[in-house]
């Protein structure tokens, strides 16, 4: 089935089959940001963004999206990058497999809620895991981008 | 030579990864990012069985499936016993494992493998295979593996490659026994003598990149693979040998690794990516499921440890002795090596015996194998050692922190382990040339409040905090065994290409290494352009275990740095017509008395003008000795006493590696060590179930650590310098892992009373202990 | 998990005839679990263009719409002043964000699942759900009818009552399903208590409930009436008996905190 929808604003159809979930729909087009850590909905690293909101794109079925916005971390590089400054001065990067799902998680919390509290920062980013860093360092790291103006 | 830190500007100085950025922000970098895209794709049809032979096995019907275009069982591949251990030769491991094989010896062995257009099809036809099994009585308790009537390992053509106790008709994979002294005349002089045993789970990588490969023929009809491994050079000879083909044959590039704590060492779907490839003539690729990383990779070795210690009133103590059993599941990847760490990179924290003994047996089960991880052994034996440190230690009436500043390493000592144990097989005497334990115990101490706080402080009537310490050392590489090295080339400009075999797997290896070469040739990171690893473009490695990179892979490439130097030196002072004495070199500019030259032009001359010549470089390291690094670690839990939940509410540490390269990725070693050893101390519980089942195989059932989870986590590092180190450096990679289990176990019993003997330490267990205390 | 045709229905008629076609035709709301379990349907009813996502404020009663995500729940205002926010606390203890983005309250409450802290979350209130063709029944109703019900849920209404409720998920780590989950709540005055993930699904302690609300004042013998009431089990995460502990202390704490 023909899927319409807009990746990181630009309007593209794929032909997709329709138990077909995006993760797979987005790498088969090359957009190999997107990583498939556990393919069942509890890594986070597959997270990107559905109408602004982070999803997890290994269990969203592209059939779903029609119509809509996606945000690949291809959308988002300068605040990428600003992400990867603080995560490099707090130390907190290491294989990067969950980093692009990190930079849309956190990218996604900036612009919903102005001044999180560390509860708030904490339940926003839970959903991602990591296994090399001590998460401390992430956390530290988040918070400095979340106070950059 | 001691270098001035103060002086370094480079290493040891604050630098940014030089990935991160570029992995912030999605780039293609990762094996399955490079497959091709029109790869056949691989699915492994796997064993239902925790044991069984294969009677008969039907492929006719997946073989007819439209986009089918290969399948393998065991009757199609080569039959040579190899290890999947990816170790340097000869293996230690045993060669116990085939390609595919007529047993299968876990729930998740390899029976059939199906490559074909897409994973849809290949699903498929793996339901069309018809196997009719012999179910075999398994075993699954590994206390009762020893001499059992199950055989796991019955076969012929498997084999030892030196010896290592290897006894498959006993389901013994390796066994190792060493004493020095006499134990039982020592513990019988003891004032006081603790006997405790400590089981261990088999802990899982859960690294986020699944294990993954891809393989494709190149222009010359040679294959290319692409692995996420830590080992891509051990990869292409084992591969070689087993597939019987010439290693000229074979090229392997290890892109960017998510994440490897020893689980992507060994072989997972390479062979299959190569065989496939060569039979078809067309690119292929495997990528495991997280269901596959979990139940049919390899995961740590759950064991069985019996400590008992002697001492004397004075807390002198005198005699150690280690019993082992630990249980390497259907194969024998890292059987004896993890074995030994137990002993060899624990006991001589306590070098002031008078006697120590260490043995056992490493025993076959129809378990998931287990293979190399992060620690490999020494977590093992810490969680052993140090809780029965504490229980001495209340047993004499003496706080544990004093007894063990009083018979812990100090700097210019030795252990007699170090000369009898080793990889495997001997060992090789050291001397402690830097070890600043005794500060680390003591700065790890104020920073908990131990003084203050230690044993307990109550917080209300339902809420109670406890306090735990315990002391660690692990290695820096594998003295005479593994090699590291590393070449460097000028470039027009003045800017250099570094290429090392050793493999980043996101420890941060090409940052650091480039950092070292840079201090060397006084430039900046970013002139530095470091490629990693590709076995026709670098130059050997063993590849990133036994913490071995920053020392071993670090110290080649500071080898090769200081002669790059040399030569340019050289290189200038011919240019100059002058003596190479006489030549200074800052980095950018040659200078004798009057004349000087810059590095830039000096390198587009040489390229395009005048005297017309590659300048490269290539040097090799080998360690003489393996310098431990050495932490002291302390929790404070706060334990609810009604239901035994606890929370850890700050974890320190006082770490001595010898120079940080790289301060922020040495802390980053140390803390994602010590949240990795957290899971396994408090959450990480692996559960089978009555027929041999991995119930615990997805991250719903096998809980990592999260953001919520981790509080807080206080690092430090003592001010060491170890004089056989890269600019000072020893390892950190795996140190920080091999306390949490006995700081908990210590924190957890100084809160309630309760001692638990068997990881994870949960709630429910802490609770059941409440309750028994109160009866 | 395998699907033939994805279908967008126009209307909850079209959606509901296009349900009864087939034994193999499915509702998807979120789909998390759906892909977990991994089944072959022939066609998934997306009713995304139904409006059915909405979350209002009634005069008496909230209604969330079937396909509200748990994050549109939790964030929403109306239900985080409901029962000093312990409803909308409890969906938030469910994963992580990007779970809950997808995750529906109505794919949630459907599926029944004796893991869900949405649904002992939702328990301890007067909560009626409303199908289509239209028929409306309690949630402890729902809970306890035999079989599939061939309806589509279309909304949950919650009673807006004043009262205060208390939640509590006993789990390993944050991304997990829970050993066991409380709920309790002083809902005008009258105690409501229940236990979920025992490992089944929630259920109501009548009998501590009634102990209570016959004026006694003893929580911890109403803890230990709830527990001899309800039936626990073991499973891989626990024992029976220490889910039977937990539940004890934490209906008492629970008790304690709704009463103050």
């Amino acid at each position: 089935m023909l899927v319409t929808f807009y990746l990181n604003n630009t309007q593209v159809s794929y032909d997709v089959r329709p138990d077909e979930y995006l993760s797979h729909t987005l790498r088969s087009h090359g957009i190999k940001s997107v990583k498939v850590g556990c393919n069942e909905s509890t890594c986070g690293s597959c997270t990107l963004l559905v109408d602004d909101k982070p999803v997890m794109s290994c269990s969203v079925l592209t059939a779903s999206i029609e119509g809509k916005h996606v945000t690949t971390v291809e959308g988002i590089q300068e605040e990428a990058a600003k992400i990867a400054y603080h995560f490099a001065e707090e130390g907190a990067d290491q294989c990067g497999f969950c980093n692009a799902g990190y930079a849309l998680v956190v990218y996604a919390l900036k612009r919903e809620i102005k001044n999180p509290t560390e509860e708030q920062i904490i339940d926003y980013i839970v959903g991602n895991l990591c296994r090399c860093s001590g998460l401390q360092s992430q956390l530290n790291a988040i918070k400095a981008y979340l106070k950059e103006e | 030579m001691a270098v001035d830190k103060k002086k370094l500007k480079v290493v040891n100085n604050k630098t940014h990864s030089i990935d991160g950025q570029g992995l912030m922000q999605g780039r293609s970098y990762y094996t399955d990012d490079l497959a091709e895209q029109n790869s056949l794709v691989i699915k492994i049809l796997r064993s239902p069985h925790a044991f069984a032979h294969i009677k008969s096995i039907d492929v006719s019907e997946a073989q007819k499936l439209n986009g089918v275009a290969l399948v393998l069982t065991y009757k199609d591949v080569p039959h040579v016993s190899f290890s999947r251990a990816g170790q340097g030769y000869p293996e230690p491991s045993p060669h116990d494992k085939f390609i595919l094989d007529e047993y299968v010896r876990y729930v998740g062995d390899e029976v059939a493998m199906v490559a074909a257009v897409d994973e849809r099809v290949a699903e498929e036809a793996l339901k069309l295979i018809k196997v009719e099994y012999e179910v075999l009585e398994p075993v699954l308790d590994f206390e009762t593996a020893y001499e059992n009537k199950s055989i796991i390992h019955p076969e012929d053509g498997i084999k030892e490659m030196f010896p290592i106790g290897f006894e498959p008709k006993k389901n013994v994979a390796a066994a190792y026994e060493m004493e020095v002294g006499d134990v039982e005349k020592e513990l019988a002089k003891s004032d006081v003598i603790v006997d405790e045993t400590f089981y261990s789970q088999a802990q899982a990588h859960a690294m986020l990149e699944t294990h993954s490969s891809n393989a494709r023929l190149d222009a010359h009809n040679r294959l290319v693979i692409y692995s996420s491994t830590q080992t891509p050079f051990h990869m292409r000879r084992i591969m070689a040998t087993t597939l019987g083909l010439p290693v000229s044959k074979i090229r392997f590039i290890k892109p960017r690794v998510g994440g490897g704590f020893g689980g992507k060492q060994a072989f997972h779907g390479e062979m299959f990516c190569a065989l496939t490839t060569l039979r078809t003539g067309k690119p292929s690729k495997l990528v495991y499921t997280r269901e596959e990383v979990f139940g049919a990779s390899y995961t740590r070795h759950p064991m069985r440890i019996r400590m008992r210690i002697g001492a004397m009133k004075d807390g002198r103590i005198n005699a150690i002795d280690c019993r082992s059993l630990s249980d390497t599941g259907a194969y024998g990847e890292h059987s004896l090596t993890v074995f030994m760490i137990v002993g060899s990179k624990v006991l001589p924290l306590y070098n002031k015996v008078d006697a120590v003994k260490f043995g056992g047996q490493v025993v076959y089960t129809n378990h998931v194998p287990a293979g190399a991880y992060r620690g490999y052994g020494a977590i093992q034996g810490n969680y052993a050692l140090e809780a029965t440190i504490d229980i001495l230690a209340e047993k004499l009436g003496m706080d544990p922190k004093v007894l063990r500043e009083k018979n812990s390493m100090k700097e210019k000592e030795t252990s007699p382990i170090f000369e009898i144990m080793g990889e495997g097989t001997k060992g090789t005497a050291m001397i402690m040339e830097s070890c600043k334990l005794p500060y680390c115990i003591k700065r790890g101490a104020e920073l908990i409040g131990w003084e203050k706080n230690w044993p307990r402080v109550k917080v209300s009537d339902t809420k109670v905090r406890g306090y735990g310490m315990a002391i660690a050392m692990q290695g820096s590489g594998i003295p005479f065994m593994d090699m590291g090295s590393c070449s460097i080339k000028l470039n027009d400009g003045g800017s250099y290409n570094v290429t090392v075999g050793a493999t980043d797997i996101g420890q941060g290896s090409d940052t650091l290494i480039a950092q070292i070469v840079a201090e060397e040739l006084q430039t900046s990171v970013d002139n530095i352009l470091i490629y990693s690893s590709d076995t026709d473009l670098t130059p050997f490695d063993c590849g990133a275990y036994a913490s071995s990179t920053t020392y071993i892979s670090g110290n080649a490439a500071w080898k090769a740095a200081i002669k790059m130097r040399e030569r340019l030196i050289k290189e200038a002072a011919e240019y100059l017509s002058e003596k190479p004495e006489n030549v200074e070199f800052d980095g950018k500019i040659f200078t004798s008395k009057d004349k000087q030259v810059s590095l830039y032009d000096l390198s587009v001359q040489f390229l395009y003008n005048k005297n017309l010549h590659q300048v490269s470089i290539t040097e090799s390291y080998y360690g003489h000795v393996s310098p431990p690094p050495f932490m002291a670690a302390y929790a404070e839990v706060e334990v609810d006493l009604e239901t035994g939940e606890y929370e850890v509410l700050n974890y320190v540490t006082v770490t001595d590696c010898g120079t940080t390269i790289n301060p922020m990725l040495a802390r980053g070693q140390v803390e994602g060590g010590i949240v990795q050893g957290l899971g396994m101390a408090c959450f990480e519980d692996v559960k089978y179930d009555k027929k041999g089942n991995l119930l615990s195989n997805n991250f719903l059932g096998y809980h990592i650590p999260t953001h919520k989870e981790i509080h807080k986590l206080t690092s430090e590092f003592a001010d060491s310098y170890e004089p056989t180190g890269p600019f000072g450096a020893k390892s950190v990679g795996e140190i920080g892992i091999d306390t949490p289990p006995a700081v908990i176990c210590n924190a957890i019993y100084n809160a309630t009373g309760v001692r638990v003997h068997n990881l994870p330490i949960t709630p429910e267990k802490i609770l059941k202990g409440l309750k028994e205390l109160k009866k | 998990m395998k699907v033939n045709e994805y279908y967008r229905a126009s209307s909850l008629e079209d959606a509901y005839q296009k349900l009864l076609a087939s034994p193999k035709n499915a509702i998807i709301a979120g789909g998390l679990w759906m892909k977990k379990m991994g089944q072959s349907y022939e066609t998934l009813i997306d009713l995304s263009n139904l409006g059915l996502d909405k979350i209002e404020d009634k005069k008496d009663e909230v209604v969330v719409g079937a396909l509200a995500t748990q994050r549109d729940f939790e964030n929403s205002k109306v239900v985080s002043f409901l029962y000093a926010g312990a409803p909308a606390f409890a969906v938030r203890e469910v994963m992580g964000v990007n779970f809950r983005n997808i995750a529906t309250i109505g794919g949630s409450i459907m599926g029944r699942y004796p893991f869900s802290d949405v649904i002992t979350g939702l328990l301890p209130y007067d909560v009626k759900l409303e199908f289509y063709p239209a028929q409306k029944m309690s949630l402890e109703e729902y809970l306890n009818y035999k079989g599939r019900l061939n309806a589509i849920l279309v909304a949950v209404h919650i009673k807006k009552i004043e009262g205060k409720g208390y939640f509590k998920k006993v789990k390993t780590t944050a991304l997990d399903f829970p050993i066991v989950n409380i709920a309790v709540a002083k809902v005008a005055g009258e105690y409501r208590v229940v236990v979920g993930a025992r490992p089944m699904v929630a259920a109501k302690a009548y009998k501590a409930m009634e102990y209570l609300n016959n004026g006694a004042k003893d929580f911890t013998k109403a803890a230990e009436l709830a527990v001899e009431e309800l039936s626990f089990m073991d499973n891989k995460d626990a024992s029976k008996e220490y889910r039977v502990d937990l539940a004890k202390v934490y209906v008492r704490r629970g008790l304690e905190e709704v009463s103050k």
